[in-house]
């Protein structure tokens, strides 16, 4: 019976011990280890400039709305993420003078219900007053947060929101801003209140040169500031449309002139003091806001408008901020663990300067309420590594989980199941200064024999975007990159609400074919069978046709006097700098390809390079200040959803990068629903951007038109054809010719596991939310030793 | 002697003023233009330039530099590289891993520098001393980020004896932290063995050689004797300020090699200071400060160190007779 009751009892204790063990057994833990060539600095909301900072940012916080996958997995959807549910619109609620929004006006006000299960890692409780209080910090007009203009330089446009921001401060103001600000219409009203003011001017900027108004006569040099001209505004006003300065802009006309000036005059403006009260946003319960806008806003911009995030933790934000004795204010928030606090899916636990940050899952988050087994990893760690050749030898011996492909290992990758391609939203392109007297000036200061000018052929320029191999420049200089053949890259949405891509609807593919001349191919019994084969068989690269051009853009020069036979064409080639691997290899390769391009044509041993790569920042102005002739790898990235404000960025004398092209004069005829109008370029940018123009039509009547956002199925396709008819006539100018567009190619690592195989914009491939692991870090830690200790990705 | 230490000094400040002044003028016409972005205020960007006193006249500038700075002792906030970050902060942050790996390198590399030179010089045209020769001459040639890729592809890649970063945190005298160190200390100390090696190689093969030494071993010492008391001795006069030099260089760090092996130094901010998109004055003026401080410092240091190695030399004395 003892021995009975021994057994028993050692039993007992064993399957004690035994469940004992298990309840005690640590949990899996899984952590996503990657890699950064640059490290994030400062991950405050407010500051943060750089992709590199939000990628850690973006753990800590979160969008009031954020994408996701639709239904059907295909696509995208912009869903409530700290918001409670879509924006209410209760402009009604609004009206009056106070906010100048009158009777019958709508989307001009929106309540935002935030969800109530908002916090902090630390579980204080987040309210609509913080975000209204944050939204102080970000405006705070001491601070001149980097960050501040998203609430009036886009589309929401939060009413006096700017004006907060810049209350109390002095500072240079176009002529065209203070006429907005002060609500005059014309410049002769504007000069009656304001003509005597003393008006200032960058020289280098709207010259490149500086007039000596004693001496009357221009002096050859000029300071990039914006100084005092000496001159009251009205005489300065003057001087540039009519006196020596008008005489300087040959490249536009009168009335491109006194356009020019709205944007390149001066004066000092101060804005007046404004209190918090007086900006439109609200709070009106514990868990609603009101935000009040200048502009009305709706649908999808108005949701994707707030997928920023602004919250900072007020009290926190505070004990970080200092204001120096002369004045300078300065925030340590977010640049360290112990200056961020998380209200994202991750808290940030450690973090040193350039070695390494580690993110740890926040169980206080929001979103693990609705799904605890999304965001799988338990910890994301990153590790500087600046070197490639680390990075790919840590992935390989398992320390990393993805690896970014480049040039030195592309090839040996390319076809490994393990590499994953994703396309970019930007398009590069190569740009030249066709500015005849730039050009005749330019030309002159670099000695006899030597043409420019050809420059202003669009013959010529024709024969460079059709003589260059991008398939090859890419290669040479980006190998993940693809070559461009339109001014929009595959990306860009052009109907937001219903996914649809530009360059997938009909008039985005026709710009394509017209402008590579493929338009009377297409059809039965043609070379082509339909669009999408021409457009398959572009690779943009026509020897035979760019020597043809080259031969006839020489023999126009010389009939045009523009060069003589024993001239040779020098072209200057602006670089950011000499030591971009990007730039130096992009540089010889176009050296290169010119070269042998011109063989055989009469331009064979006359078209030659010459390259700056002193400009620094001022690279991409430097063809407007005619510094150089020619630049490549230059495009503006962003407004992936707004590709019809994006235009503005190519037609607009504030943006573009041919100076001599007026857009104000240059007239446009496009067909609209069968009927013909006709109107300025920039008239026609600023119509699809919503401001109403005035056109003419066939008749010759004058007409309004607009072509703002709507969810109308005509009225989208109309301001489709127009954003289209614009892509053409950009491309046709020849001064802005696509290279090649941004893609990146990257290793996935054998312990985790996207989330679709495909990339579907925006989502990716599900990105951290969606991602799932193949092993625990234990088992991962063994199945790499099984393995030698070195993965094969081949 | 005193005379001639304060005389340096005084020197030392005058030549670091003008050092300092150019650096500051120099920085300041750099283009600062920041890069026009579509759709964003340039105007909010240019009222905090203002609100920096970017836009003040240049000497009035110089003036707040002097002022504050100088003789304040407030090198600012970081405009660019750690925004918003106090630059002596994050500059004194970053420093003891710097100095560390510069450290550990010196312990490795003199003492087998040393060795290896007397080591040839004793075996002078043997064949131990033409492997020694020869291996220098490769070290000494190499660049020490050539030796650092192969030391990370062959011993942290490889044969895995090594991890590839310093491992993480402020914590450096722990054993982990002096493991992961190894691979940067073989590849910096590479180049310094060799160097060493060659100079104490040389040195001592002239007084080796010398007709005093000659006389020593005639008088009945042992070539040991010779060697230790009297030759290594006479040698050291100018290999000592070369060690010492070598030592004060351990606070300027290798761009190359603290970037291969993950150590979070000093090693890039320098260049960094000037070559991102616009220039961290504040950044970059400590640093210029910092090591030219330290570059005159070390001169006057070595100068004088040559008088306690050998009492023939006394600097500044006023000649006799």
């Amino acid at each position: 019976m003892k021995k009975l009751f021994a057994l028993v009892l050692v039993l007992c204790m064993l399957m004690t011990s035994v469940a004992l063990a298990e309840t005690t057994e640590a949990e899996p833990t899984y952590t996503y280890n990657i890699s950064a060539a640059e490290f994030p600095t400062v991950w405050d909301p407010m500051r943060s400039q750089t992709q590199t900072d939000s990628s850690l940012g973006d753990f800590l916080g979160n969008g009031l709305y954020a994408f996701d996958y639709n239904e059907t997995m295909d696509g995208y959807d912009l869903v409530p993420l700290a918001a409670a549910e879509y924006p209410e619109d209760v402009t009604a609620d609004y009206v009056g003078e106070e906010w100048g929004i009158e009777e019958g006006e709508t989307a001009r006000a929106w309540k935002i219900k935030i969800r109530e299960d908002l916090q902090w890692e630390d579980g204080t409780p987040i309210s609509a007053q913080d975000f209204e209080d944050s939204a102080k910090i970000r405006l705070n007009p001491v601070a001149q947060n980097y960050r501040a203009d998203s609430f009036y330089s886009g589309d929401l446009v939060i009413t006096n929101a700017e004006n907060y921001a810049k209350s109390g401060v002095e500072s240079d103001t176009t002529l065209r801003s203070f006429m907005e600000i002060e609500g005059v219409d014309t410049v002769e009203a504007f000069m009656e209140l304001h003509g005597e003011d003393e008006g200032y001017i960058n020289w280098s900027y709207s010259f490149g040169d500086t007039y000596d108004f004693e001496s009357e006569s221009w002096t050859g040099e000029a300071e990039d500031a914006v100084v005092d001209s000496g001159l009251t505004f009205a005489e300065l006003y003057t001087f540039y449309t009519e006196g020596a300065g008008g005489e300087y802009i040959t490249w536009a006309d009168d009335a491109g002139k006194r356009e020019y000036a709205l944007d390149e005059l001066y004066a000092k403006y101060t804005y007046s003091e404004m209190t918090w009260d007086k900006v439109g946003f609200k709070t009106v319960s514990d868990y609603e806001f009101v935000i009040i806008l200048t502009k009305p806003l709706e649908g999808f911009y108005l949701n994707y408008s707030m997928t920023d995030n602004w919250l900072v933790k007020a009290d926190k934000y505070e004990e970080c901020t200092t204001i120096s004795d002369d004045g300078v204010y300065n925030s340590t928030y977010g640049t360290s663990a112990e200056t961020s606090i998380s209200w994202g899916p991750y808290k940030l636990t450690q973090f040193q300067s350039d070695k390494v940050y580690t993110l740890e899952r926040n169980d206080n988050w929001f979103g693990f309420n609705d799904d605890p087994d999304q965001y799988q990893a338990t910890t994301i760690n990153c590790d500087y590594v600046p070197e490639p050749a680390t990075r790919l030898e840590m992935f390989l011996n398992g320390q990393l989980d993805v690896y970014g492909l480049n040039k030195d290992n592309m090839e040996e990758y390319a076809a490994s199941d393990y590499t994953y391609y994703d396309e970019g939203d930007s398009v590069f392109a190569m740009v030249f200064n066709p500015d005849k007297a730039a050009l005749e000036a330019n030309q002159k200061t670099v000695g006899e024999n030597i043409n420019k000018t050809i420059l202003t052929l669009k013959d010529f320029r024709t024969a460079m975007s059709l003589g260059l191999n991008r398939a090859e420049f890419c290669l040479a200089t980006s190998p993940t990159s693809t070559p461009a053949f339109a001014l929009y890259g595959s990306q860009i949405v052009a109907d937001p609400d219903n996914g649809v891509f530009y360059r997938t609807t009909d008039v985005a593919k026709d710009v394509i074919v017209n402008f590579w001349g493929l338009a009377d191919e297409i059809g039965e019994g043609k070379t082509y069978a339909n669009v999408d084969d021409a457009i398959d068989s572009i690779t943009g690269y026509n020897l035979e046709m760019a020597r043809a051009y080259f031969d006839k853009a020489y023999d126009e020069a010389i009939e045009q006097g523009l060069m003589d036979e024993d001239d040779v064409v020098q072209i200057m080639v602006g670089t950011p700098n000499a030591t971009s691997v990007f730039y130096n290899n992009g540089y010889d390769f176009i050296v290169n390809n010119y070269t042998e391009a011109v063989k055989g044509t009469k331009l064979e041993g006359k078209l030659t390079f010459e390259r700056d790569s002193t400009l620094g920042n001022a690279f991409s102005d430097a063809l407007k200040t005619n510094k150089v002739d020619m630049l490549f790898g230059v495009g503006w990235t962003g407004s992936t959803f707004n590709p019809f404000g994006l235009m503005e960025a190519y037609t607009s004398s504030n943006y573009q990068y041919d100076p001599s092209w007026d857009t104000t004069a240059d007239m446009l005829e496009i067909e609209i629903d069968g009927e013909a109008y006709t109107a300025s370029v920039w008239d026609w940018t600023q119509a699809i951007a919503g401001t109403t123009v005035k056109g003419k039509n066939a008749a010759g009547e004058e007409v309004d038109l607009c072509f703002a956002y709507s969810t109308d199925e005509k009225e989208t396709k109309e301001r489709f054809e127009v954003l289209a008819a614009l892509e053409k006539c950009v491309l046709m100018n020849y001064d802005f010719i696509p290279l090649m567009g941004d893609a990146t190619a990257k290793l996935k690592g054998m312990q985790i596991e996207y989330y679709t195989e495909d990339e579907i914009f925006p989502m990716g491939r599900g990105g951290v939310k969606y991602m799932t692991f193949n092993y625990s870090d234990a088992e991962w830690d063994a199945f790499v030793a099984e393995q030698g200790g070195t993965l094969n990705y081949k | 002697m005193a005379k001639y230490v304060l005389k340096r000094i005084l020197l030392m400040v005058m030549v670091f003023f003008i050092i300092i002044s150019m650096c500051f003028i120099l920085v300041k016409l750099l283009p600062n233009k920041p890069a026009e972005q579509f759709g964003k205020d340039m105007q909010l960007i240019e009222m905090r330039r203002e609100a920096l006193g970017y836009n003040k006249p240049l000497i009035e500038q110089y003036g707040i530099f002097i002022r504050k700075t100088l003789i304040g002792g407030d090198w600012g906030i970081s405009e660019s590289l750690y925004l918003g970050q106090n630059v002596w902060d994050k500059f004194m942050e970053k420093m003891p891993a710097t100095v560390l790996v510069n450290a550990y390198t010196m312990l490795f590399a003199v003492p087998l520098g040393l060795i290896l030179g007397i080591y040839a010089a004793l075996r002078k045209n043997k064949w131990q001393d033409h492997l020694i020769s020869t291996l220098v001459m490769v070290f000494v040639s190499v660049p020490s980020y050539i030796y650092a890729f192969l030391v990370q592809y062959f011993l942290c890649f490889k044969l895995k004896w090594f991890p590839f970063q310093m491992v993480a945190g402020y914590d450096y005298f722990t054993w982990d932290t002096f493991v992961s160190l190894v691979p940067a200390i073989l590849s910096l100390g590479f180049g310094t063995v060799a160097g060493l090696t060659r100079y104490t190689r040389a040195e001592l093969t002239e007084v080796l050689t010398s007709d005093y030494l000659l006389l020593a071993r005639t008088k009945g010492l042992s070539r040991a004797q010779t060697t230790v008391r009297h030759a290594l001795r006479n040698s050291m006069v100018p290999i000592f300020p070369m060690i010492l030099g070598e030592f004060i260089g351990i606070m300027s760090g290798s761009l190359i090699i603290e970037q291969i092996f993950g150590i979070p130094g000093v090693g890039p901010l320098y260049v960094a200071s000037v070559t991102t998109a616009t220039p961290d004055y504040n950044f970059f003026m400590l640093l210029s400060a910092f090591y030219t401080f330290i570059g005159l410092a070390s001169n006057i240091v070595i100068d004088i160190s040559y008088g306690f190695i050998d009492p023939r030399i006394r600097m500044g004395s006023k000649k006799n007779g």
